[in-house]
């Protein structure tokens, strides 16, 4: 290494342990307890911190650190095996964030289908970001491809071999990533850009040769630098984490992620009663009101999920849940994936007492956490449910819809 | 000296590739030649930078959406077969094709790049995916098709469309040169592997074409990846060989110049200009004329009467209107609770006429009515014509029949007595009496509007 590559390298060398290294203990209180894919995610997505700020306040600790380095040095060491073990943690903290994500795209759990209220959501009235969701989420077999493409990347950099494949892949992958989190708004754009960066870091290393094989297309060395183990127990050692490693970020994530769909609430709903319904008659305080797309008051159709949530789209308007980054919650009044990025229906949850035939009904919404209802349900037929308390009495009928989006577009169509 | 098994598959792949690279259909040649190349249009370079081979369409579901669709894939292979047996008979003394190879990548990698640059400018100037109309915004999500879906989930957002475009011509211009071929082909396989599976997942029916560019993008890779193997994997010393032919005389020297910055030219500075007065002027999938001055967006029908009967609003009710909408361009839509045949194409085919551009409601459900219109502002009325002429065409994922003759045209008398109201009065399909009266809604999408606006509204 020259003189300003030494400079740099402990620039780079300070900066990317305080980045990848979890020094910031303050961040693990989010990390929920217990064994499984929950608290390995959250584990898997640390960050010294949220923003783009305390990358900044790295670099100039990792600037001093430099001077001061640079100032007590006192001969020429090489850093070569010091550069090799910097790449190594930087691998393993990479990997362990992209098969993170993408495990939960293969089976897929991040974005599952639409469900019923999301269907019946005019287009305009969705945010960017959880289109980009539910437009993902009518492709299982897509998303597990991406999942698949992404945990593959990751893997490769378990390997020094394979490891500049991996992050070849990953630049472009989550480079796509990072832009669709700018294009639709979404809250994950620092995140992706700290895997890019780490990434990049990983690449540079290569790309001479990259260039001089394939571009030059001049007779190219391979890396010169292998890790030197100055006892024979470091090396198992060595392997011992690698296969830990894998245990916990591939084995026991995978496994567990499998297993538990976390997007939608679990709690099933009123019996037989999933579809959406069309608002037949609707009295609010005594007094009947039309069939209205002006009205404020008047429902013009709610919908009943499989799982105990309900939705009602009126003319009202209200402040929607604007919730954009991945969340894992185990409680389903907080999984608010099918409601937020939504502002054209109202989403309820709600508690069933079957033996008095009453929905304690909750909004979903943080910003409306009052508004609370209860109303008694009577069921005349299959297909018709009667709501009603003092002031409300709505009559509700299924409607028999159809989804072009389902039925496909193979053959001709009349809807 | 090649072995025995290289020669065969060397054999195999030039025939095949060369079939596959070079078009196979009278309408090219034809588009070619009676182009005036003094004033070209957008199209005219766009339908000469796409083609695939097209030896045979298997008329069956599988033909159009499955494995069978690949078929002129398969010909072209078994006449290869064929080819390379004679050629390996002929031609039994040969010890290498070395200087062959180098020109059968040439041969891939510009009808790969050209092909890849006609697509990648129709959006790096974003028309490909236009942003939704006011029409789709009132639709809900479960109305569309998959198809539909994704085309507008890319519309939504005109920057990553041009992000995406600039990769694509990037691959496109790299695959030009040889030094930089490789790059080229790898970004082109994995942009276009991406889309090759979007098409299967969303039933997006260009599955053929993208998987054709990946074919290419990776017949390019091949040459290269024993080395990176051999450098990155293996870590070995690695010494890559590359044969390039000896220019010897100068008219070689000058045609090999002519033709490789001749493409350039024509397919990366010429189309941009095109692509770029396309978007400004002429967006293809929207239609170019304005709307009706002032009128654009989405209104209440406050009262509807037929045959002056006032009918009220009602979700089930199959004759009275509901959620009408003034585009930008001259379209007119509003619902009503009665079944229509789907309009279930792309949307694409970049016809000329306003009345053809159909990407409004191709895929739509949602039991909306299209209307194109063309509006006589001193005598106060619209020549209404329906855009939904699904019922007329052979398969319901064809492209428009723009030649087919059009129903005879609605004619109705308009009023603007004051802001936000327009009352429309004439005869409808039935010939009954209509008499409406819209009044604006003043509806903020939370979907953020298109920070690049096409065309000129």
């Amino acid at each position: 290494m020259s003189g300003y590559q030494r400079i740099l390298f402990r620039f780079f060398f300070i900066y990317f342990v305080l980045q990848a290294v979890p020094f910031n203990f303050k961040y693990f209180e989010r990390v929920p307890a217990g064994f499984g894919f929950r608290s390995l995610f959250y584990i898997s997505r640390y960050m010294p911190g949220d923003s783009f700020a305390t990358w900044g306040i790295i670099a100039i600790i990792a600037l001093a650190g430099t001077i001061i380095w640079s100032l007590t040095e006192r001969k020429n060491q090489s850093y070569e095996q010091l550069y090799y073990w910097l790449r190594v943690i930087l691998r393993y903290r990479l990997a362990a964030g992209i098969i993170a994500y993408g495990l939960l795209k293969v089976f897929p759990q991040q974005m599952p289908f639409p469900s019923i209220s999301q269907l019946n959501t005019h287009y305009g009235d969705f945010t960017a970001w959880k289109l980009f969701a539910i437009s993902t989420g009518i492709v299982p077999s897509m998303e597990s491809f991406l999942g698949l493409v992404e945990t593959t990347a990751g893997l490769l950099l378990l390997s020094r071999r394979t490891a500049p494949i991996g992050a070849g892949i990953i630049l472009t992958f989550t480079g796509n990533v990072f832009l669709s989190n700018l294009a639709y708004e979404g809250g994950e754009y620092v995140y992706s850009l700290y895997l890019i960066s780490m990434a990049v870091f990983l690449i540079v290393y290569d790309l001479q040769r990259i260039i001089s094989l394939i571009s030059l297309q001049q007779p190219t060395a391979p890396d010169p630098v292998k890790p030197q183990y100055k006892k024979a127990w470091l090396r198992y050692a060595g392997i011992s984490l690698k296969l830990l490693f894998i245990f916990f970020f591939v084995g026991v994530y995978g496994i567990t992620a499998n297993k538990t769909p976390y997007q939608y609430p679990l709690q099933a709903g009123l019996s037989g009663a999933a579809g959406i319904y069309n608002v037949d008659a609707f009295k609010y305080k005594g007094a009947t009101l039309p069939y209205s797309l002006t009205d404020s008051i008047r429902w013009k159709d709610v919908v009943f999920e499989n799982w105990a949530t309900l939705s009602v789209s009126s003319n009202q308007t209200f402040a929607p849940d604007l919730s954009n980054t991945e969340e894992i919650y185990d409680n389903d009044a907080d999984r608010n994936f099918e409601s937020s990025g939504n502002a054209g229906r109202r989403f309820y949850t709600y508690v069933n007492d079957t033996a008095k035939h009453i929905l304690y009904l909750q909004n979903k919404n943080n910003h409306y956490k009052d508004d609370r209802l209860l109303l008694h349900y009577e069921r005349p037929d299959s297909n018709t449910i009667i709501l009603y308390n003092d002031s409300l009495h709505v009559v509700l009928s299924k409607l028999n819809k159809k989804y072009p989006l389902i039925i496909g577009r193979r053959k001709p169509l009349k809807l | 000296m090649w072995k025995t098994y290289e020669k065969v598959a060397f054999r195999i792949a030039f025939i095949f590739f060369i079939l596959i690279s070079i078009p196979s259909s009278w309408s090219w040649y034809r588009n070619l030649f009676t182009t005036n190349w003094f004033h070209p249009g957008y199209r005219d370079v766009y339908d000469v930078a796409r083609f695939q081979p097209d030896f045979i369409n298997i008329n069956t579901e599988s033909g159009r959406w499955g494995i069978a669709s690949y078929a002129s894939w398969g010909i072209a292979l078994v006449i290869a077969i064929i080819g390379a047996i004679i050629w390996g008979l002929i031609d039994k003394k040969r010890s290498e094709y070395n200087l062959l190879y180098y020109w059968l990548r040439v041969i891939v990698r510009y009808r790969a790049g050209i092909g890849i640059i006609g697509f990648g400018f129709t959006k790096l100037f974003p028309v490909q995916m236009p942003y939704p109309s006011i029409s789709n915004l009132v639709t809900d999500f479960g109305d569309f098709t998959a198809q539909k879906i994704y085309w507008l989930s890319i519309g939504i957002v005109p920057w990553y469309q041009v992000f995406a475009g600039i990769i694509e011509v990037t691959a496109g211009v790299l695959l030009f040169f040889r030094r930089t071929a490789s790059i080229g082909a790898v970004l082109l396989a994995g942009a276009l592997a991406n889309i090759t599976f979007v098409n299967f997942a969303y039933d997006g029916g260009v599955h053929v074409y993208s998987a054709y560019f990946v074919l290419l993008a990776l017949f390019v890779l091949w040459y290269d990846v024993p080395s990176i193997y051999k450098l990155f994997v293996l870590q070995q010393y690695t010494v890559p060989v590359y044969h390039y032919p000896v220019f010897k005389r100068q008219w070689q020297r000058i045609a090999r110049w002519t033709l490789k910055w001749g493409a350039f030219f024509v397919f990366v500075i010429v189309l941009f200009y095109l692509q770029w007065w396309n978007y400004r002027y002429d967006p293809y999938k929207q239609p170019v004329h304005k709307g009706l001055a002032g009128t654009r967006g989405l209104y209440n029908v406050t009262e509807f009467r037929l045959n002056n009967e006032v009918i009220p609003y009602s979700p089930k009710d199959s004759l009275r209107w509901s959620q009408v909408t003034f585009e930008k361009w001259s379209t007119i839509t509003y619902q009503v609770n009665k079944a229509v045949q789907l309009d279930l194409s792309n949307g694409g085919g970049s016809p000329k006429e306003d009345i053809d551009r159909n990407f409004e409601l191709a895929g739509v459900a949602g039991r909306r009515r299209f209307f194109y219109y063309e509006a006589d502002t001193t005598n106060g009325t619209l020549t209404l014509r329906d855009k939904n002429r699904s019922a007329l065409r052979k398969g319901s994922t064809d492209r428009p029949n723009t030649k087919k003759e059009k129903d005879p045209p609605l004619v109705w008398h308009y009023e603007q007595p004051a802001p936000g109201r327009i009352i429309l009065y004439g005869l409808n399909d039935h010939k009954d009496s209509i008499y409406v009266i819209l009044d604006k809604v003043d509806k903020r999408f939370t979907l953020s509007e298109s920070t690049i606006e096409a065309g000129q509204y």
